[in-house]
């Protein structure tokens, strides 16, 4: 008896992804190819020729580097500090852990406004212990803050998708290098993280594409102070100085590096899995 | 090369289990074995000196140097886990050569002395191998080979074989003794299993509760058990509780039975102590009158192959017997210097 389905089963199966897909991705990408080529493809060369496109796409990919990698390391320690948990105490951690998912960037970048703003919680106490209130309220809006706030909701993320993989590690393994002469630090450089490298391959390139995208924290954190993509693109919709072609170029610029990202996790991810 | 426990206490925090006043010592190429039920303790033992865990009284010391407080990588023991913890993303040899990587050994160097270790454990065709692609019984080997590959000082054994099916473990049990007699360096072993401990260990420790009860010669152990509980812990054994009924004669729920009383006195609780090997089957019709001779039915008879392992159903009790006679058994003689006498706690 085969235990496989039947062709027009697993058609029907796959019919509802297949319509979302066409419908909320290749529909809209389509569009938007159509918009930047509106005009016969002359917005691709107004958006190269400014260099604010440039100095956003640089601002872009450090911030989409930047802090990713800040929180795949706190993401990292926290997971590993979750998976000695007790299974109860971590399942409540992880559920408070995963809370700013549930937040939109707007709130989010409000929420970091009201504690290190320039009358923020955390500034004004800062300020009683002899802090200058205009340099220490002004960090959030600075690119770092950016960065900081991106943190917020990226290591909740990195936790999900790191701490399955910490969990089923076998810590008897950590205990043997130690027994053979590694000191703790080099066990785990060692012995868990090449073992663990897909899940953080897979939770960087996922946070990368969401830094690279987001847009509501930042417009709310730095308006256009700072030059990231979505903001250049926000500024090619805005009323000041529409340009539709433009914008629809610097969206498929973006949809590229995210998928360039996404690609390059898978790729490392199943060239270790076929290797393992 | 020696590794020595003095007075060493542990206890986990937040429970009362751990062990207590741990005195021990194992010499160059001794083989020590520790056993005892589950939760006695043994695996803290190993723990201890591994550096796992650091005691909270006494003394470890390993060639004469206290090491109590340094951490795991500072001591230089070579430890073979239960699960063998050998890492999977690494080749055999990577495997073997960890111990050189870490302690700076160039790359070839390295290579070249784990082959070489691998060899000895007849696993050196298999050098390039991942550990997935091998057998249990294989993926030992490398481990002890890792454990012994940079000249360690000790060797710790934590329940080597208790993931080995049977054949493969008397196999494997072989295999440890020969490399560790080669390698002449002193060895903890760890197992919960007697017969494993009796057959290779120089030196027998039976923990109970977190204690020490008795160290001696697996010899000792066997045939001179200090109380019930390592005489019912190392191999089969008929234990009846018994008074002592007068100079040479000890009183039991089956009957009197001749004995060395040692200058007991009469009426003092004992518990008697009988190896069911050293119960003779007898001939029924022929049978002497008198202590240490009993008739029954057999309650249960378990063949065993080269013998047999038969309880019998006597007046007052249950006589446990081994014996190689393939004919029924109704009659048994226990002899004089077959019964020990042991304290009754």
């Amino acid at each position: 008896m085969s235990a496989r389905a039947s062709t027009p089963t697993l058609a029907a199966f796959a019919a509802p992804g297949a319509i979302v897909f066409g419908l909320f991705f290749l529909l809209p990408v389509c569009a938007v190819l159509v918009g930047a080529l509106a005009d016969g493809g002359s917005a691709f060369g107004r958006l190269t020729a400014d260099p604010v496109f440039w100095n956003g796409l640089r601002g872009t990919l450090v911030l989409g580097t930047v802090a990713p990698l800040f929180s795949l390391v706190v993401g990292f320690c926290v997971a590993l500090t979750l998976s000695r948990l007790a299974p109860g105490l971590r399942t409540a951690a992880l559920i408070a852990i995963s809370l700013p998912l549930t937040f939109s960037g707007l709130i989010v970048a409000y929420g970091f406004i009201l504690l290190l703003g320039r009358s923020g919680f955390v500034t004004l106490l800062l300020a009683e212990l002899g802090f200058d209130p205009a340099v220490t309220g002004a960090f959030i809006f600075s690119p770092l803050g950016l960065g900081l706030a991106y943190s917020y909701y990226l290591v909740p993320r990195v936790v999900l998708i790191v701490l399955p993989a910490i969990s089923n590690f076998d810590r008897n393994q950590l205990t043997a290098a130690r027994s053979l002469g590694a000191s703790g630090a080099r066990a785990l450089v060692d012995v868990m993280l090449p073992q663990i490298m897909p899940s953080l391959v897979a939770a960087f390139c996922l946070t990368s594409a969401v830094a690279v995208g987001a847009y509501g924290t930042a417009l709310a954190l730095v308006g256009t102070q700072v030059n990231i993509l979505p903001l250049v693109l926000y500024s090619k919709v805005s009323e000041t100085g529409t340009d539709l072609p433009a914008a629809s170029a610097a969206s498929l610029v973006l949809v590229a590096i995210c998928a360039l990202v996404v690609s390059i996790g898978e790729i490392v991810g199943r060239g270790r899995k076929a290797r393992g | 090369m020696t590794l020595r426990y003095e007075n060493v206490s542990f206890t986990y925090p937040g429970a009362s289990s751990g062990v207590f006043d741990i005195s021990l010592e194992i010499g160059r190429g001794e083989l020590l074995a520790i056993i005892g039920a589950s939760g006695s303790g043994k695996s803290t033992i190993l723990k201890l000196l591994a550096g796992f865990v650091k005691p909270d009284r006494g003394r470890i010391l390993i060639e004469g140097a206290e090491v109590s407080a340094l951490p795991p990588e500072a001591r230089r023991l070579g430890v073979v886990f239960q699960s063998y913890a050998l890492f999977p993303h690494m080749r055999l040899w990577e495997n073997v050569a960890y111990p050189l990587k870490v302690r700076g050994v160039k790359k070839e160097a390295r290579r070249a002395q784990a082959v070489e270790m691998l060899r000895r454990v007849g696993m050196d065709m298999r050098a390039d191998d991942l550990p997935a692609a091998l057998s249990g019984g294989q993926q030992q080997r490398v481990a002890l080979a890792r454990a012994l590959v940079f000249e360690p000082r000790g060797l710790l054994l934590d329940e080597p074989l208790s993931a080995l099916d049977a054949g493969l473990r008397v196999e494997m049990r072989d295999e440890i003794l020969r490399v560790q007699r080669s390698a002449g360096i002193a060895t903890l072993l760890v197992t919960h299993d007697q017969e494993e401990a009796l057959s290779i260990a120089d030196k027998v420790a039976v923990m109970r509760e977190g204690r020490l009860i008795q160290l001696g010669t697996p010899r000792e152990l066997y045939e001179t058990p200090v109380n019930a509980s390592v005489a019912s812990f190392v191999g089969q054994s008929n234990l009846w509780p018994g008074k002592i009924a007068g100079a040479g004669l000890v009183e039991t729920a089956i009957g009197p039975l001749a004995c060395e009383t040692h200058g007991r006195s009469p009426g003092e609780s004992v518990i008697v102590f009988v190896r069911p090997e050293r119960v003779e089957p007898v001939d029924a019709a022929g049978m002497a009158e008198g202590p240490g001779s009993f008739s029954g039915q057999a309650a249960a008879d378990r063949y065993l192959g080269p013998i047999r392992r038969i309880d019998l159903m006597v007046a007052g009790g249950l006589i446990r017997l081994e014996t190689h006679q393939r004919e029924p058994v109704t009659a048994v003689s226990i002899p004089r210097d077959a019964v020990r006498l042991l304290p009754a706690d």
